[in-house]
């Protein structure tokens, strides 16, 4: 049979990121969100145990042993009166597997239109997985859905991958330092040949929603809220964190400028109220350069977190073997939608350049001089496909005719069992 | 048929309860290893006589009690195509989760479903009555989850098929 | 969700959003029974191609698939079509109509492959139709009958279709790869059977179904596979079933889909099962973790490294 396109599916605590590989953007980017019908103890109650109480006539749910059908997921999760919106990853970690499988099952069927016995799939999980959860999403795969094959990567990894697509890379390596900042959480993961170095992970408290959120105080403490009506206010917060902000190379300068020339600086920005339809406006200011600054000075927004960034990607690659540092530092890769401010990238790498040309001198001045550093690269890739970076490394691997081979198919699963999954085979070592 | 079900637990639970009789018992064969002897099966004089409790030729235990494990297999109820994929469904998703129910064994024996394995460590470290109970709650509750199953399989299978054909006109 | 729906959601999704803010796009997709899209801007970002390539594509141009795709969508094929595929529409962003009928246009280009597929389904439908109006031979002698349309949707299945004076035959051949699905799919087929007894879907197509065993207007047909996992699914079609045109487009609309809905319930009924064992399995671990005996007092003892001592046995 003709291949058909492996599925590539990234299903985050957030959202879902699910499309065909050889694209370079997923189909579908949907909340991981399921909802079920409420006055039902859902499947995990087990149906005849919890015989579920008639709903309206005519519809699905009146149809007595089909429940576990009457469901939504993504959107239209949240538009559904009479149905309970469950999240069935939790930190990355699928919590609810009812849920999932079943999930799974819509995003397959009704949004992808696959046939998934046609189809190979590669699914992704974060660093640390325990091997129990392969096994568990082996076994729906394999056995719920009859796919071909197989391929479960972390997701640091694929992250990794999607960099190759930037033209800085010259060589296609899986050693660097991945910083995934999504809604919830920022991870600095180091990675060597393939392979997550998970005593070295670190987690920062700061990401997108943070980030919105301090938008939000910034433009209350100036009194810009007021013409804003308070439903709105998030998301417009959200619109000038990702329309208006970038990352400043010095905050001191930048407040200086802006102060110089402030019309030449501040933006309006001109909203619509989304049930009345009321136009109103807001200047947009200092939020510009403050609000991605929390990643490089906690300290105006936490006061609980207050390692900057850059001094925790030199912690988590200090922490590392000694032997693949010069490669941690050579390749740091962004992923995420919060790493996509403008010049963030120059500017972590020249904190981070400063912390560790600092570490040079200083061993070079404890040496007496007698030993002389050729000194560390130190680079950030920054990408255009840095946003779904995950699915895009996802994409471009399984689109690779080697793919196929790393893959655990079918046959594989019904003569080994779920097990099979426990190994982890290191995709491409594509030199 | 139900009137039979009652005896045959009530055997199956009198002989496991007896049978159950466990001491630590080193190997004789390999030095400083401690295996359970009825998988071993390297010494012969510590092993006791098996013994099957049937039902019928469908339902039946196989209880292989030795001097420091004891074996039990089950046969479980399959009239007809349906139940058996259900059943070999079920059990595989046991075994496959066989780390936390810890006397089950991983792989039946020849001839049974479902095997479960007590060691005198089970023995020692859990209660030896509440184990024979979950032996029997389980071949209880597994006839009841598979006909149930079936059940609802059927019960799908026609509301799909009536969903279908009623898009007819 | 129970019912499949017919038409492909990246698809209307995609040109509604490109309809309205023109962009650079390359994508590839799929719809069920191996159907591949390409949906891209080759020359502008104001110009979209669509192609589509259907496996059986050669024996629905036979049975008049191109006829079917011109009717629909005229003026918007591709001049020429795209290579590797088997069908080519082509939108300029300019001139799609406005509004709602803007919308109706995207989802009638969404319904693009059952469209295709619809082909031999409508020549069927017109084929009883004449027939029906020839009078029985006098003699008693067979009447005339349509010819038999093969239409090997998937690699080892296929949709046969007939059209006799009163009725249209349409057989689907199944297969099942595996034993688990081969036994619940016989459940599900067992109850298509048996559905019509019920009084509310007297009016739905006869269904028919046999294992291993060809029907008979198939049988003469070479190639068959003869094994334990192939079965045979018959629907007969009454005139019914297309009297006016919209009901014989519902009526193709949803038997294209039946070997996907099918599976679809097949595979859901697994994970409805996966629900249950799981539920069923927790429960017996609460029966077994009864059993543990307190382990009260005393406390795991470690070393200063965080190991714990395991006394020797």
């Amino acid at each position: 049979m003709a291949l058909l396109a492996p599925i590539i599916s990234d299903n985050g605590s957030g959202y879902s990121k699910i499309g065909f590989a050889g694209n370079s953007d997923p189909s579908f980017v949907f909340p991981t969100a399921i909802a079920t019908r409420e006055n039902q103890v859902s499947a995990a109650g087990g149906g005849s145990r919890a015989p579920s109480i008639p709903s309206k006539p005519g519809h699905l749910a009146s149809k007595r042993g089909i429940e576990d059908l009457d469901f939504y997921i993504g959107d239209e999760a949240f538009s559904k009166p009479g149905y309970g919106v469950h999240y069935p990853i939790r930190h990355g970690l699928i919590e609810n597997w009812d849920h999932m499988e079943r999930y799974w099952e819509q995003s397959i069927f009704k949004y992808l239109r696959a046939e998934p016995e046609d189809h190979y799939f590669l699914l992704t999980e974060p660093p640390l997985n325990p091997p129990e959860n392969r096994e568990n999403t082996a076994e729906i795969f394999f056995e719920s859905f009859n796919i071909q094959g197989l391929y479960i990567a972390v997701q640091a990894v694929l992250a990794l991958a999607a960099s190759w697509s930037s033209n800085k890379v010259t060589d296609r390596t899986l050693t660097g330092t991945v910083i995934d900042s999504g809604d919830g959480v920022t991870h600095v993961i180091p990675v060597a040949e393939g392979y997550v170095i998970g005593s070295a992970i670190k987690h920062i408290p700061i990401a997108g929603r943070d980030i919105t959120q301090f938008v939000q105080m910034l433009l209350r403490e100036r009194g810009e809220t007021a013409t804003i009506p308070p439903e709105d206010q998030l998301r417009v917060a959200q619109k000038v964190k990702e329309d208006y902000s970038y990352v400043c190379q010095d905050i001191v300068k930048e407040f200086r400028k802006y102060d110089a020339e402030p019309y030449k600086y501040f933006e309006r920005y001109e909203g619509e109220h989304s049930v009345t339809g009321r136009k109103y406006g807001i200047d947009v200011g200092f939020e510009r350069f403050l609000a991605p600054e929390i990643f490089f000075n906690p300290e105006i927004y936490s006061s609980d977190f207050l390692t900057p960034l850059p001094e925790v990607v030199d912690n988590v690659i200090q922490q590392s073997p000694i032997d693949v540092r010069r490669g941690l530092y050579r390749n740091i890769v962004l992923s995420g939608g919060s790493t996509m401010f403008d010049h963030f990238g120059q500017r972590l790498r020249r904190d981070l350049k400063q912390i560790v040309d600092k570490r040079v001198a200083a061993s070079e001045v404890a040496s007496g001089a007698h030993m002389r550093s050729s000194g560390v690269e130190v680079n950030v890739i920054s990408h255009k496909r840095q946003r779904y970076a995950v699915w895009f490394g996802g994409s471009l691997l399984a689109s690779l005719p080697e793919f196929y081979s790393y893959c655990h198919t079918k046959a594989d699963y019904d003569e080994v069992g779920p097990s099979i999954c426990r190994r982890y085979t290191i995709f491409g070592s594509a030199t | 048929m139900a009137n039979t079900l009652r005896p045959y637990l009530a055997a199956v639970r009198s002989t496991l309860t007896a049978a159950m009789t466990l001491e630590n018992f080193a190997s004789q064969v390999v030095e400083r290893h401690n295996k359970p002897e009825v998988e071993a099966a390297q010494s012969i004089e510590v092993l006791l006589n098996p013994l099957v409790i049937s039902r019928n030729e469908n339902e039946q235990v196989l209880i292989e009690p030795s001097i420091n494990s004891i074996r039990l297999s089950i046969k479980i109820k399959q009239a007809d195509d349906i139940e058996r994929i259900l059943c070999h469904m079920f059990t595989r998703f046991m075994t496959g989760r066989a780390e936390s129910f810890i006397i089950l064994r991983r792989k039946p024996v020849k001839g049974y479903d479902i095997s479960f394995l007590v060691t005198n460590f089970h023995s020692e470290t859990m209660l030896k009555h509440k184990l024979v109970d979950f032996i029997i709650q389980f071949m209880e509750d597994v006839d009841k989850e598979i006909s149930e199953m079936k059940l609802s399989l059927n019960a799908r299978a026609r509301i799909v098929a009536e969903s279908y054909l009623t898009t007819f006109g | 969700m129970i019912l499949l729906e017919s038409h492909n959601v990246i698809i209307e999704n995609t040109l509604t959003e490109k309809f309205q803010k023109p962009s650079a796009l390359d994508v590839q997709f799929v719809d069920y029974d191996g159907v591949r899209f390409h949906l891209s801007t080759p020359e502008r970002k104001s110009v979209l191609l669509l192609s589509m390539n259907i496996r059986c594509w050669e024996e629905l141009v036979k049975y008049g698939a191109q006829d079917v795709i011109q009717r629909e969508y005229g003026k918007w094929i591709a001049p020429s079509v795209e290579p590797e595929y088997n069908v080519s529409l082509q939108f300029d962003t300019d001139q799609v109509p406005e509004g709602e009928e803007r919308a109706a246009f995207i989802h009638s280009v969404a319904l693009m492959k059952r469209n295709a597929l619809a082909a031999p389904f409508e020549r069927a439908f017109l084929k009883q139709y004449q027939l029906e109006s020839i009078p029985a031979p006098i003699d008693g002698s067979a009447r005339e009958e349509g010819e038999l349309m093969q239409i090997h949707y998937r690699d080892e299945e296929a949709i046969y279709i007939r059209a006799s004076h009163d009725r249209v035959t349409v057989i689907f051949s199944t297969m099942f790869k595996e034993e688990t699905d081969r036994i619940t799919g016989r459940v599900f087929l067992q109850e298509f059977v048996d559905a019509r007894r019920l009084p509310s879907i007297q009016n739905a197509p006869q269904v028919l179904y046999s294992n291993r065993e060809p029907p008979l207007e198939i049988r003469h047909l070479s190639g068959l596979k003869d094994t334990e996992d192939v079965g045979y699914v018959t629907f007969v079609l009454f005139p019914r079933h297309f009297a006016t045109p919209d009901t014989a487009a519902a009526t193709i609309s949803r038997i294209q889909l039946f070997r996907d809905y099918l599976h679809y319930h097949i595979k859901c009924s697994k994970a409805y099962m996966h629900s249950r064992m799981r539920h069923r399995v927790t429960e017996f671990l609460k029966v077994l973790n009864r059993a543990k005996m307190e382990t009260a007092g005393e406390k795991e003892r470690k070393t200063i490294t965080g190991r714990s001592l395991r006394s020797f046995r």
